[in-house]
């Protein structure tokens, strides 16, 4: 520790920009992986907001909420505990005069089972009849109020915004809560369906229907559209910057190293153990490690408050913390390359002949 | 007593027909409280020979002894650990770290050899001595050639090593500072039971020196008379 902090205190510029090209790397991870996360996030923050277990759709629907239809026949025998709710989803723009048209996702509610019970308004009210609805944020965000009248698609029935709800995403769409009964006007289906699909808060819930399916919440959201190949991108992404910044660590670990092989040398033919050598190198990586990721959070923290809103960034601390060990490892990994060049320094080469 | 031998030591580099014998059975003893200088000129066999002698690489054939111990027995973590306490090396390249002051060169020798170092009243005379002590927080770049040399010195003898192994220690020094070195050397071993062998082409040196040693082709032989000519 001793001679690597020497060497970064008295070489300043040069480990300046050793250290600028970490923050710059570790800038990147962090807000590549906030935004796969916000994004991943707005898929599903609905769906979260639930605490829902598992989910029952029709079994031809292949797993999708919007190709999913129940009809009355099929939960004739099932019957629904205060831990199952009904849910009908369908696709909508919604539009007042002078305001932003939003594509959202309405999901219809019965009023009377525990997803519209456990609502957590940031405003307003929750709904008591047909023609009222509790919408996302961004609705409010975009200009809409409490008392705001919005119509959905070409249909003329105005509907009233009596409450917001935050984190209320679906499909990366803001999410529009109304009636069962609004449902299957906007979806245009007959009386004799009643939802999309049943909502559960358990796990083993079995609607008692050969045409029904239960799937578990985490195979739901892997089948949401897009939502798999989105994640396996940044996945990917990130994983790529995680191994590039392997190896340009560790290219200029190694160069760093036979640069110093002449001071090794002296130090060797002194007597000064490998192992010292070795632990300089070391410690000398995770401190520069630590310190561009120290700069590098930072950086990013300051990103973040100044970006719109719109953006989705989401800072998941266990994730993002785990993400920093990778890279305090990935240093370490680095500095691991150039210690078989330190073990096999010749103290007899720095004897003039 | 006897502190450094070598016996009937050859070395050799390279194979077949690009095989120069550079030591050919080279036999030399260092005693405690004993000047020991190497003359010889570049390509002579100096260097290997000091390198041999502070077990910094194996002779082809021959031992090293070290205080009665061969040094081809040593693993290298002992020899390591032989080189830390019992020698002080001075190189031709000065051993002195660039990014480290003065005042931290002998920092890093504290943290790895924690004990039997100079205190610090004897290492404040010693810098005096050899006239550094105000550069106690420079670092090497901003000493001159002189300058390094005499931190080297101070660098190999704050250890209190039982031989003092020198290669041309006076290289960038001018005739006063050779006379302060060559006074320090001849101090150090009749004052502190040290071994000094100084490797040099430097004739200013001789009369500091209990024994004189030539070395002309990988040969080496005791010549005193050397110190009355």
């Amino acid at each position: 520790m001793f001679l690597s902090l020497k060497e970064i205190k008295k070489e300043k510029f040069r480990y300046g920009l050793i250290i600028g090209m970490i923050v710059l790397i570790c800038y990147l991870i962090f807000i590549l992986t906030s935004l796969a996360m916000g994004l991943a996030q707005e898929n599903t923050d609905a769906i979260e907001s639930w605490n829902a277990k598992s989910v029952v759709l029709d079994k031809d629907s292949n797993i999708s909420l919007t190709q999913s239809l129940i009809s009355k026949n099929e939960v004739k025998n099932t019957k629904l505990t205060s831990k199952e709710a009904y849910i009908g989803q369908a696709s909508v723009v919604a539009k007042d005069a002078g305001k932003t048209k939003e594509s959202a996702q309405f999901i219809g509610l019965d009023t009377n089972q525990f997803i519209a019970k456990k609502l957590k308004l940031t405003s307003g009210h929750n709904i008591k009849n047909d023609k009222q609805i509790v919408v996302d944020e961004k609705f409010q965000n975009d200009g809409y109020k409490l008392g705001s009248k919005i119509k959905f698609n070409s249909n003329d029935t105005k509907y009233t915004i009596v409450g917001f709800v935050k984190n209320a995403k679906l499909n990366v769409a803001p999410v529009v809560y109304g009636s069962l009964t609004t449902w299957k006007d906007l979806k245009n289906v007959k009386g004799d369906f009643v939802a999309s699909a049943i909502v559960s808060k358990s796990s083993n819930y079995k609607a008692k229907n050969s045409q029904l399916k239960t799937y578990s919440t985490t195979t739901f959201i892997n089948k949401l559209p897009g939502y798999s190949a989105q994640n396996s991108t940044f996945t990917f992404m990130i994983a790529f910057l995680m191994v590039i910044s392997l190896i340009v660590i560790a290219v200029f670990l190694y160069i760093l190293t036979i640069q110093k092989i002449q001071n090794y040398a002296v130090l060797r033919a002194q007597g000064i153990p490998a192992k010292t050598l070795v632990s300089a190198t070391i410690s000398q990586s995770v401190t520069l490690v630590i310190s561009g990721l120290i700069i590098g959070i930072a950086l990013t923290a300051v990103t973040a408050m100044a970006l719109p809103a719109a953006v989705p960034m989401s800072f998941n601390v266990p994730i993002l913390s785990a993400v920093s060990i990778g890279l305090v490892f990935t240093g370490l990994l680095g500095s691991l390359i150039p210690i078989k060049i330190i073990l096999k320094v010749d103290p007899v080469s720095v004897i003039g002949g | 007593m006897t502190t450094l031998k070598l016996n009937n030591i050859n070395k050799y580099y390279g194979e077949g027909s690009s095989r120069v014998h550079v030591l050919k059975n080279v036999n030399f003893t260092a005693k405690k409280g004993e000047l020991n200088l190497v003359l010889g000129p570049s390509g002579s066999g100096k260097s290997t020979f000091l390198t041999i002698a502070g077990g910094l690489q194996t002779p082809s054939t021959g031992d090293v002894e070290l205080e009665g111990k061969a040094v081809k027995s040593m693993s290298n973590k002992q020899r390591d650990a032989m080189r830390l306490n019992n020698i002080g090396f001075i190189l031709q390249a000065y051993n002195l770290i660039p990014y480290l002051t003065v005042k931290e060169q002998f920092q890093l020798v504290n943290k790895v050899k924690k004990n039997n170092n100079l205190d610090e009243s004897t290492f404040n005379k010693l810098l005096e001595k050899l006239g550094i002590s105000d550069l106690i927080n420079k670092y090497p770049g901003e000493l001159s050639g002189g300058q390094n040399q005499r931190v080297a010195i101070a660098r190999a003898l704050y250890t209190q090593p039982d031989i003092v192994l020198a290669d041309e220690p006076t290289a960038a020094l001018d005739s006063e500072r050779v006379a302060e070195v060559g006074k320090i050397f001849q101090t150090l071993a009749r004052e502190q039971d040290t071994a000094v062998i100084v490797v040099t082409h430097d004739l200013r040196l001789i009369e500091f020196a209990d024994n004189i040693y030539q070395i002309m082709d990988g040969q080496m032989t005791l010549n005193n008379e050397m110190k009355t000519a």
